[in-house]
């Protein structure tokens, strides 16, 4: 995953769930969502978690329609999460 | 594959029941609990995420069972047992 994700841009989620430590949590698993502004950069947990060294990398805002995420509802939820986990989804994709 | 905690959007779970005037701890020894941890930490005995995955990896029943700082502790043993800090024989005041 490269450094060009910028707000606004649509991203899809990861949907495996590797073992151990994770902070994407099951309900945005591969999801569709837009990023809103970066949150800082950290060190990706799933990697300290397993005592294996990490450079720290982008942490993005991401907002979600609450009825993409759990089939009802008219709000939005905002998620941290690393941009490991994220993928840009192309406009015309 | 998800693990215990990872229950968000789940149904079956009761309200979250919010208790007015909350104390930051409900007994003397959560305060502990809490104090060993941040020191531990601060040590570099362990870090903030290994301490979570502890967490996330106890046994369902007992993950379940377990009040929050209950959760702590039962995660603090774990990782003084694997980090060699201590054995489980110390831990049990053997």
């Amino acid at each position: 995953m490269g450094t060009d994700l910028a707000p606004g841009d649509r991203v899809r989620t990861r949907a495996t769930d590797p073992a151990g430590h994770t902070r994407l949590p099951r309900y945005a698993r591969g999801a569709v969502g837009v990023l809103v502004e970066r949150a800082g950069r950290h060190p990706l947990a799933d990697d300290r978690a397993r005592g294996v060294p990490a450079e720290p990398q982008p942490v993005w805002h991401v907002r979600f329609a609450a009825a993409d995420l759990f089939g009802a509802g008219d709000h939005t939820v905002t998620v941290e999460l690393w941009q490991e986990y994220l993928t840009r989804v192309e406009e015309d994709a | 594959m998800s693990r215990i905690n990872d229950v968000g959007g789940m149904a079956g779970f009761p309200a979250v029941l919010e208790e007015p005037d909350e104390p930051p701890f409900h007994a003397d020894w959560e305060a502990h609990v809490f104090a060993l941890n941040g020191a531990l930490i601060k040590r570099g005995v362990y870090n903030l995420d290994e301490f979570r995955d502890a967490q996330e990896r106890l046994p369902v029943e007992q993950y379940l069972a377990a009040s929050y700082y209950e959760r702590w502790f039962a995660a603090i043993t774990t990782l003084l047992r694997e980090k060699g800090v201590a054995t489980a024989a110390e831990l049990h005041g053997h």
